[in-house]
C-alpha cells in the first residue's frame, strides 16, 4: 500500500512550507514534493503604481532581502528611463549588494545551518541549534555575529539607517558615500577577512569531499551572471547556463531577454512556480542558482584569495559540484570573494564622487532589472504606460529558480534515508537540511512570512492518516 | 554607561510602525543610542553587550493602555532571521555572558493592515509614550513603580 509522509512546516527557513514524501507499497520512497502554502501576490499590488515607487514598494516584498529587490527594481527602472547611471552609482550599488551577500550568507551559515553539520545531524534537537553552537564553538559564533554585522553596517551606512531605505532609485542612488563611512568600512574589513578565512579552514578540516555527500548529489544545470571574461558577477554581466560537466549550454545571453530561455510552470500543490530552461521543457529544464550555481558557472572569482579557494574546491570534487551540501561551501567562498571585492571598490577614489544620479523621464515602456541576490538570480520586469504607471510586473526570485532542485533534493535525501517506511528524527533533520542548504526565502518567492515547528503526517494511499510526528 | 532604545515594527503595516516612529522621535542625548528596526535580528547582540540598559518599543495588538514592563533574557533554542526582545536578550547573554537591564514599552495599536501611517488612536498615544520614555531615561538606576502596570 502506498503512503504519504508530510513534514509541515519546515523550520529555520523564511516562510511557510511543508514536505510530502510518497512511499510505494514496500515503504520505499517513490517521490517527494516541497510545498509552499501561502500567497501574497505582489505582482498584482504593483499594477497602477508609478515606476518611481517601485524600488521602495518592492523592498516590502521581504524584510530579509529588501536590498536585493531595491537593486533589481532600480535597474529595471533605469531601463525605462533609458539612462546610463553615473559610474559612482554603479560602484555604490555594487558595494551595497556585496554587503547584502556577506550579511545574508553569514546568517545562513552561522545561525541557521552550521548547527546541523558542526554539531551533527543526529544530535539532540535541544542542542542542535545556534545555542549548542555557542557552547561548542563560542568564538566562531561570536565572529559570525560580527561578520554579519559588518555586512549590515554597509547596508545601513549607505542606505541611511532607515527601514527599507529607498536608496537605490531610478537613475542611480540618492546618497553618496562619505569619507568617514568609507574609512569605517576599510578599518573593519580586515577583521571580516580573518573571520571568513578561519571559517573556511574549519569547514574544510571538518568535511572532506565524501562527507559533503550527506545531503545527496544529483545532476542539473546551473545558471548565473558572469562577466565578459567568465568571471563571477553579481550586479551586471550576462546569463550563462552550464551543465553538470561544466559545458556551456547558454553563453552571453542578454539578461533583458531572459524570457527567451526561461519560462515558469505551475503545479496545483504549491504556490511557488517552477522556472525552467524552456528549450528542455518541464521538468527536464531544471537548473540551480545561488551560491553553488554561481560558483559552478564562473571561470574564476577574479580576486586572489577566492580564486585560490575555488581552485581547492574544484580539486576536491570536479569542475561543477552537484552536491547539495556544497551550497554551504560555495556560500563561504562567496563571502570571501565579496569581502575582497569590497576592498577593491573602497580603494577606488571614484567611489566618493557626489555625482550619483541621472535624471530622466519615461523613455521606454518596458524594463528588465537582473542581478545576483544572495540566494540567486533575481529578475524584475516591468511594463509601464506613457506616464510611468505600472501595467504589468513580473518577478522571478532566486528561490523560485531553485524550486525544481529543492523538490529533487528532498526526494534524493528521502530515498537515502527512508526504507521500509521507517521515519527517523535524523531523516527529518537531513531533509530539512537539504532545503536549508538552498537558504530559501519563501517570503520573496510567494511573499509569505513566519516560522513554525514541524508536523509530519504519514498518510496511506486511501488518504487515511496513519501516523503524525510533531517536532517543536 | 549607555542606554539603547530600539523601536521595532514595520512602517508598511499601519500601527505596527509605532515603535520605529516613537524611537526616531526621541531627542538625541549623550550616552543614548536609538535604533529603529523592522525586526530584531541576532547581531543586535553586538550593540546590547556594551549597554547598561535597553528599552524596546513595540506595538501591541491587545489592551487599551501603554504598558512598561521589565523583561529579562529567555532561554531559547536558537535564532533565525528575527527574534523577540526576550530571546534577543537570551542570545546576548549566551554569546557574550552579559545582558543589560531591559524594559519593553508596548503601545496598543488598532490597525495592522497594509499601508503607511498610524491610526488616529495610535497617533494620539505618542505623547504618552514619549513621556514614559523621558521618565525611563531620567530614572535610570531606580526601580519604576509602574513596571508591569498599564499606564495612561
Amino acid at each position: 500500500m502506498e503512503r504519504q509522509i508530510r513534514i509541515e512546516p519546515v523550520t529555520r527557513i523564511e516562510g511557510h512550507a511543508k514536505i510530502t514524501v510518497f512511499l510505494d507499497g514496500a515503504g520505499d520512497v517513490r517521490d517527494a514534493q516541497f510545498h509552499v502554502t501561502e500567497l501574497r501576490g505582489f505582482e498584482k499590488f504593483c499594477e497602477g503604481r508609478t515606476l518611481w515607487e517601485m524600488p521602495g514598494l518592492t523592498a516590502r516584498i521581504c524584510g530579509i532581502c529588501p536590498v536585493s529587490h531595491i537593486l533589481a527594481s532600480a535597474k529595471a527602472c533605469d531601463e525605462i528611463l533609458a539612462v546610463r547611471i553615473p559610474e559612482t552609482a554603479v560602484l555604490l550599488r555594487r558595494l551595497m549588494n556585496l554587503g547584502q551577500i556577506v550579511q545574508s550568507h553569514a546568517l545562513s551559515f552561522f545561525y541557521l545551518s552550521a548547527p546541523d553539520f558542526l554539531l551533527g545531524w543526529d544530535a539532540d534537537p535541544a542542542t542542535r541549534n545556534v545555542v549548542g553552537l555557542v557552547a561548542e564553538h563560542p568564538e566562531l559564533a561570536r565572529k559570525g555575529i560580527r561578520l554579519r554585522a559588518f555586512g549590515q553596517e554597509i547596508i545601513d551606512r549607505l542606505g541611511g539607517k532607515r527601514i527599507h531605505p529607498a536608496w537605490a532609485v531610478p537613475g542611480g542612488v540618492n546618497r553618496s558615500l562619505s569619507a568617514e563611512d568609507r574609512r569605517w568600512f576599510l578599518d573593519n574589513l580586515p577583521e571580516a577577512m580573518d573571520t571568513i578565512r578561519g571559517t573556511l579552514d574549519l569547514f574544510k578540516a571538518s568535511f572532506d569531499c565524501e562527507a559533503r555527500g550527506v545531503l545527496g548529489e544529483f545532476t542539473s544545470m546551473y545558471m548565473g551572471l558572469v562577466g565578459s571574461d567568465g568571471t563571477w558577477e553579481h550586479y551586471d554581466g550576462r546569463i550563462r547556463i552550464v551543465d553538470q560537466d561544466g559545458s556551456i549550454v547558454v553563453e552571453g545571453h542578454d539578461p533583458s531577454r531572459y524570457f527567451d530561455i526561461i519560462v515558469e510552470a505551475s503545479a496545483p500543490w504549491t504556490y511557488l512556480k517552477f522556472p525552467h530552461y524552456e528549450p528542455m521543457g518541464f521538468p527536464d529544464g531544471m537548473y540551480r542558482v545561488g551560491p553553488l550555481g554561481r560558483v559552478n558557472v564562473c571561470e574564476a572569482f577574479g580576486t586572489p584569495e577566492a580564486d585560490a579557494g575555488l581552485e581547492a574546491f574544484r580539486a576536491e570534487a570536479s569542475r561543477c559540484s552537484g552536491k547539495v551540501f556544497d551550497y554551504h561551501y560555495a556560500r563561504l567562498l562567496e563571502i570571501l570573494a565579496s569581502l575582497e571585492r569590497i576592498g577593491v571598490l573602497l580603494d577606488d577614489e571614484r567611489i566618493l564622487s557626489p555625482r550619483v544620479r541621472a535624471e530622466a523621464g519615461v523613455n521606454r515602456l518596458e524594463g528588465v532589472g537582473i542581478h545576483e541576490a544572495p540566494r540567486g538570480t533575481l529578475i524584475h520586469h516591468y511594463q509601464v504606460d506613457d506616464d510611468g504607471l505600472i501595467e504589468k510586473a513580473n518577478f522571478i526570485v532566486s528561490t523560485g529558480h531553485n524550486n525544481l532542485a529543492m523538490n529533487r533534493a528532498v526526494a534524493e535525501i528521502a530515498k537515502m534515508y527512508i526504507h521500509k517506511g521507517d521515519v527517523t528524527e535524523g531523516m527529518l533533520n537531513r531533509i530539512e537540511g537539504g532545503i536549508r542548504a538552498y537558504d530559501p526565502c519563501l517570503s520573496c518567492s510567494v511573499h509569505a512570512v513566519g516560522q513554525m515547528p514541524i508536523v509530519l503526517d504519514v498518510v496511506d494511499a486511501d488518504g487515511g492518516l496513519a501516523q503524525t510526528v510533531t517536532k517543536e | 554607561m549607555a542606554d539603547v532604545i530600539i523601536g521595532i515594527g514595520n512602517d508598511s503595516r499601519g500601527d505596527d510602525g509605532i515603535g520605529p516612529r516613537v524611537a526616531e522621535a526621541v531627542p538625541a542625548r549623550l550616552g543614548l543610542e536609538t535604533l529603529a528596526v523592522h525586526q530584531l535580528v541576532p547581531e543586535l547582540a553586538e550593540r546590547l553587550r556594551t549597554a547598561d540598559r535597553v528599552l524596546f518599543i513595540d506595538a501591541r495588538i491587545d489592551g487599551t493602555s501603554i504598558r512598561l514592563d521589565r523583561i529579562g533574557p529567555e532561554a531559547h533554542r536558537g535564532v533565525g532571521h528575527s527574534c523577540s526582545p526576550e530571546s534577543l536578550l537570551g542570545w546576548t547573554q549566551l554569546a557574550y555572558g552579559t545582558v543589560p537591564e531591559a524594559w519593553l514599552l508596548s503601545v496598543p495599536g488598532r490597525s495592522f493592515g497594509m499601508g503607511e501611517g498610524l491610526s488616529a488612536s495610535a497617533e494620539a498615544r505618542i505623547p504618552d509614550a514619549m513621556g514614559r520614555i523621558e521618565t525611563w531615561l531620567d530614572g535610570r538606576g531606580t526601580p519604576d513603580p509602574t513596571d508591569g502596570e498599564e499606564v495612561a
